[in-house]
């Protein structure tokens, strides 16, 4: 049993022999998916304008909103940092039924990824309501739960940092990873809880997109979530080395 | 250009700069995250190197003496 679960969580072989392939295959996805949200996805409509113009065989008579293009990496990215933190309560969940430190490494380093991708997320919805909105921020529902969601985030850290005792921190970091997951749900939920939100709901049965704006926002997708697993895996090496780094130390020391 | 055309193509170019500094944001936020990654497992990866070499020239070392004995 004990052997089955180091092997679970060997680090250096396994995962880690294919983890820069899927990060290479992430970054390909992603660049595929930037260059077809530009070239093959057509561009939503605006505003009406006073009349009507055939253009590339398509009587058009709203405006071209060219700022809706951010909405091809801004969506995988928040999606991307939602499933980060799903493993960071996962690994939470393992951390506290096994009391296995290596859950917990593995929760603290899904989290940094979330906050990456939070953090792209938040940068990229920025541009998007300055130039719609016109202004930097708003008190919108989406909004909101994805701030206070970015806010549970810095507290998980502040947390970690906070507590000295490696058992006692573990413990604390895994129940607020968890607290932190179901920000997730609620902010995933919010658009169809408040139809009001200006957020569109993405996610349905018939989502409202044409293939031609699937096809980049699930490449851009599939390759955030590439991209995010061989970052994961990078950390964990370096975290697993640097833990026997701290673990050589000790043995000279003695 | 045609009227009804420049209203259609209005946001176009206003937009563009935001649509940009989305894109060179989100990739910075990255780079940076990639750059901090890589430059700290090379940190580790050296000071592994050292410590192993140290470590086991003290084993040497150890090994001798106790023939020595």
């Amino acid at each position: 049993m004990a052997k089955d679960l180091d092997k679970k969580l060997a680090v250096g072989q396994g995962l880690d022999r294919y983890a820069s392939a899927v990060g290479l295959i992430g970054a390909l996805l992603s660049t595929l998916g930037f260059i077809l949200a530009f070239v093959l996805a057509a561009p939503v409509n605006g505003a009406s304008v006073d009349g009507v113009e055939m253009i590339g065989g398509q009587m058009v008579s709203n405006q071209l909103l060219f700022s809706q293009k951010i909405f091809y990496f801004h969506m995988p990215a928040a999606v991307t940092s939602m499933v980060a933190l799903a493993f960071t309560a996962w690994f939470g969940i393992r951390f506290l039924t096994t009391r296995d430190a290596r859950y917990d490494l593995r929760a603290k380093l899904a989290t940094e990824i979330a906050l990456l991708f939070i953090i792209m997320t938040m940068f990229s919805g920025e541009m998007w309501e300055r130039f719609e909105w016109g202004v930097w921020w708003t008190w919108e529902p989406r909004l909101t739960t994805y701030f206070i969601l970015m806010l549970l985030v810095f507290a998980y850290f502040i947390l970690r940092t906070a507590v000295d005792e490696p058992e006692r921190r573990a413990t604390y970091a895994s129940v607020f990873g968890i607290i932190t997951f179901i920000d997730v749900p609620i902010c995933f939920m919010i658009t169809r809880l408040i139809p009001s939100s200006v957020h569109p709901v993405v996610f349905r049965t018939d989502s409202g997109l044409s293939p031609d704006m699937l096809v980049p926002l699930l490449l851009s997708m599939f390759g955030m979530f590439c991209i995010a697993f061989a970052l994961y895996r990078l950390r964990l090496r370096t975290e697993t080395m640097a833990q026997e780094v701290d673990a050589i130390k000790r043995e000279i020391d003695e | 250009m045609n009227p009804i055309l420049e209203q259609i193509y209005a946001t176009i170019i206003p937009s563009a700069p935001y649509v940009i500094a989305a894109y060179a944001l989100m990739w910075a936020a990255l780079c940076v995250f990639v750059v901090f990654a890589l430059s700290r497992l090379k940190r580790t990866e050296a000071q592994l190197a050292v410590l192993e070499s140290t470590l086991a020239s003290r084993q040497d070392d150890l090994t001798d003496q106790i023939r020595k004995q």
